[in-house]
């Protein structure tokens, strides 16, 4: 089962963002795409979740996603927003409810706090949700979209995550956690796709990368295929050296030496 | 999940506010049951509510009197108070839903302006109407003209503010407010044009008043204030999602676009219907929802339904005051609920600025 977008195109105004890419990404996979600022990387994950106005086709597990109905596709797939506001005082509990109106996950009842605890924000479910810092309102939205689609696998078919950028305003420690949330949600047979930033966690959590510049795709395939010196300076506009300790020493940090604690 | 484990901030299960929002409705339908009784048994008239039971219930004949001024006067005048007052808090807090913004109003997209102009123009235009017609549509001429007034602008703003099936709420909130102050300038150059007796007719019209109630003006405006109170309820679901964008609740499964067109058509009908029978009644639809989410908080479910019963309540409330206060004269009600209103609205602002970015 897979996520498959053919041949997209995005034209915003008279410019155009994407210029007729493929995409693909696998069920049971984490799926990261990649690429510079203004490449086209959210318009792309925006365009596949139908947000955007595309020419091409989306298919979701084989169907076409412009003969699905709004409620058909909110039981298949939910979708993380690079940023939520809000627009009354709901609390934390509230917003996570609203993701059960999709309506389609069993023991309903409990999710919305089993879903704050998975985002390490047990007993924040009375606070008020404009109350929180930025990267706890993150984690908030998570949540919600979380409880949207909690088993990964409902009628013997995949779900899927659509995340833009959902460890951008994080801490490391709750970037590793995320991360972990979103391999453990494809480990489990659910579909993740998420637009990264970071391409430490990236190489450390994504089975898939496909990098976008200037509306193509660049590269797609491995973290390793896709992460190479070449293809990244040429993205990024500077020469990037994979694997390499700073030549000038100093104090440097990777989450791929970081460990989560228990308890 | 090893970080909430290590969370050792033990807090109980956050307070149920759909169940305190559920016991407000029973306390917010008895007050309503009150208020309605009180409104019956108040008059500048010398009749008692109390008396002409006690009189029906011994069987006895009520005189002319007491029973035009209980049947006639005080029971259409007590109906349409509650049913505006609900019909200009539900508008509000629908209107609020839509547009995201605790501050929107029908009165802030022009929907209230351009009923008032449809009234204007009929106050002003109608003396010119020939003798025969004005007979034949003489009393429901100003209602027709304000309600279609509210229906046009709606209409208009629509068109401005929609592109290919979609409606952008900024435009439409920018549209509405050029439309209010179109609607609000040719009202004015008819205000020019006005006589001494259609001027007073204006003030007393343009402030609000529940003092024209009767059985007729009742019968036009509840079918269409009942539809959009009884229906409004059914986008509760789809408001409360909109809460988190546009895009957002359509990746909820909200069918976004119906519910936005329901949502104006059900404002549109409802503040028509109010400001064609009452004038231009001011803050009723801020306050209301307002202080039913700082009492229960912002679902739409139990607000919808709150708002309608106080809504109902405080209008009664602020027409009694209206009607006694200057009595045998009467105060607009418009004065009432500002001199009310306005300040417990400052109020709210001061507050909310802290939670809640305006």
């Amino acid at each position: 089962m897979s996520f498959v977008g053919r041949n997209i195109g995005v034209e915003l105004g008279r410019r155009t963002i994407l210029h007729g890419v493929d995409f693909s990404a696998t069920a049971g996979q984490v799926t990261a795409i990649v690429g510079p600022n203004g490449s086209g990387k959210s318009t792309l994950l925006r365009a596949l979740c139908g947000e955007v106005r595309c020419t091409g086709r989306v298919a979701i597990n084989g169907r076409d996603t412009s003969q699905l109905k709004g409620w058909q596709l909110a039981g298949m797939r939910a979708v993380l927003p690079q940023a939520a506001s809000l627009a009354f005082p709901f609390t934390v509990i509230e917003v996570i409810r609203l993701g059960l109106s999709a309506g389609v996950s069993v023991r309903r009842d409990h999710l919305p706090s089993r879903a704050l605890e998975a985002v390490g924000l047990a007993g924040y479910g009375g606070r008020f949700y404009q109350e929180l810092s930025g990267g706890e309102q993150q984690r908030v939205q998570l949540a919600r979209v979380l409880t949207q689609v909690w088993e990964p696998v409902a009628h013997g078919a995949p779900r899927w995550l659509l995340l833009d950028e959902p460890v951008s305003s994080l801490d490391i420690g709750h970037q590793l956690m995320v991360m972990e949330l979103m391999r453990d949600y494809a480990a489990r047979g659910g579909g993740v796709i998420a637009v990264m930033h970071d391409l430490n966690l990236t190489a450390m959590f994504a089975d898939a990368v496909t990098m976008v510049h200037r509306g193509e795709i660049a590269a797609t395939g491995t973290p390793a295929k896709v992460l190479t010196d070449a293809t990244l300076s040429r993205a990024y506009g500077c020469n990037l050296r994979v694997n390499c300790q700073p030549p000038q020493g100093g104090t440097w940090l990777l989450p791929h030496a970081a460990t989560l604690r228990a308890g | 999940m090893t970080l909430a484990t290590c969370n050792e901030i033990a807090v109980a299960d956050p307070p149920d506010r759909a169940a305190a929002a559920r016991r407000l409705s029973l306390w917010l339908g008895l007050a309503l049951l009150a208020t309605m009784t009180a409104s019956l048994a108040t008059g500048a008239a010398g009749t008692s509510l109390w008396a002409a039971l006690g009189d029906l219930a011994q069987g006895r004949a009520l005189s002319r009197v007491d029973e035009t001024i209980l049947w006639n006067i005080r029971l259409p005048r007590t109906l349409m108070g509650a049913l505006v007052g609900a019909a200009l808090a539900v508008s509000g807090a629908v209107m609020q839903g839509l547009f995201r913004n605790p501050l929107a109003d029908p009165g802030l997209v022009g929907v209230s302006a351009g009923a008032g102009l449809g009234a204007i123009s009929a106050i002003v235009l109608g003396a010119a109407l020939p003798a025969g017609m004005m007979a034949l549509i003489g009393a429901h001429l100003v209602p027709m003209a304000a309600f279609a007034g509210g229906w046009i602008t709606t209409l208009v703003l629509y068109r401005v503010s929609t592109r290919g099936g979609r409606t952008s709420v900024a435009t439409m909130l920018l549209a509405g407010i050029a439309l209010g102050a179109l609607a609000g300038a040719v009202s004015g150059l008819l205000v020019h044009a006005a006589d001494d007796q259609q001027l007073r007719d204006l003030t007393f019209w343009g402030l609000g008043s529940l003092a024209g109630a009767t059985w007729g003006k009742l019968m036009a405006a509840a079918p269409i204030i009942l539809v959009a109170l009884l229906g409004a309820p059914f986008l509760a679901r789809g408001l409360n999602a909109l809460a988190l964008g546009e895009a957002a609740a359509g990746h909820l499964g909200i069918p976004v676009q119906r519910v936005k067109n329901l949502a104006v058509l059900a404002v549109a009908g409802a503040t028509g219907a109010a400001v064609a029978v009452s004038g231009g009644i001011g803050f009723v639809g801020i306050v209301v929802p307002h202080l039913l989410r700082l009492a229960s908080g912002p679902d739409h479910k139990t607000l919808l339904p709150n708002a309608a019963l106080l809504g109902a309540s405080l209008l009664l409330g602020a027409d009694m005051i209206s009607r006694t206060i200057t009595a045998p004269a009467e105060l607009p009600i418009g004065i009432v609920t500002a001199i009310l209103g306005a300040p417990v609205f400052l109020w709210i602002l001061l507050r909310r600025r802290m939670v809640v970015e305006l």
